[in-house]
């Protein structure tokens, strides 16, 4: 995700800091449920809260992204939402495929909430490969 | 789409990093359209033909003419 900061101007600047803010969050709270923080509410309709507080970071990285395409001249907007719509069109592929595969070839059941990573993951590897905009 | 901003440009003494100040647009913005990985679009190309004082058909090259 920080790969799209690589020009050094004020949106990029900007979007690496609100890129830190927001994963820190989020993985400030993913440990903290990890190591046992909110034991006390799962299983309860407060759980539901945690649920949503963890995601919320995700809205803001997308938020910021968005931010930051606004922000840039048309070519990094360009690029930017190419490498998008190939990291995700991948992610959810590959997500869907495995979750057919726990229907009908008995694969080991992976979390929902592992495409947002995986997402990211596959962005980290696709948008140095995606540098033109036609 | 072909054109001739890099010979527009070095003409000039320019750094790409110059060009993209001048036109309100990122280094790496100027450098994909000089090596043709970004068509620009009908706004950029007339900033670009007015900094240059060209008209644009002199700095791009009609893909359709």
């Amino acid at each position: 995700m920080l790969s799209l900061s690589k020009q050094n101007t004020p949106a990029g600047r900007r979007y690496v800091i609100r890129t830190m803010a927001f994963m820190g969050g989020y993985v400030a709270v993913m440990l903290a449920t990890i190591g046992g923080a909110f034991d006390a509410i799962q299983g309860k309709p407060a759980a539901w809260a945690l649920a949503l507080v963890v995601s919320a970071p995700i809205a803001g990285q997308i938020w910021a992204t968005l931010s930051f395409m606004r922000d840039s001249d048309e070519f990094v907007r360009a690029v930017t939402a190419k490498q998008f719509i190939v990291s995700a069109g991948v992610a959810m592929t590959l997500f869907s495929a495995w979750g057919f595969g726990e229907s009908f070839a008995g694969a080991p059941h992976a979390e929902g909430w592992l495409i947002y990573p995986l997402f990211w993951a596959i962005f980290g590897c696709v948008a140095p490969m995606i540098r033109s905009s036609n | 789409m072909k054109n001739r901003l890099k010979l527009l440009r070095v003409e000039r003494n320019w750094t790409q990093e110059q060009l993209g100040q001048a036109l309100g647009v990122s280094r790496q913005a100027v450098n994909a359209l000089e090596t043709e990985k970004h068509d620009p679009s009908l706004d950029l190309a007339y900033r670009i033909a007015a900094l240059f004082a060209r008209p644009v058909e002199e700095v791009f090259e009609n893909p359709h003419g």
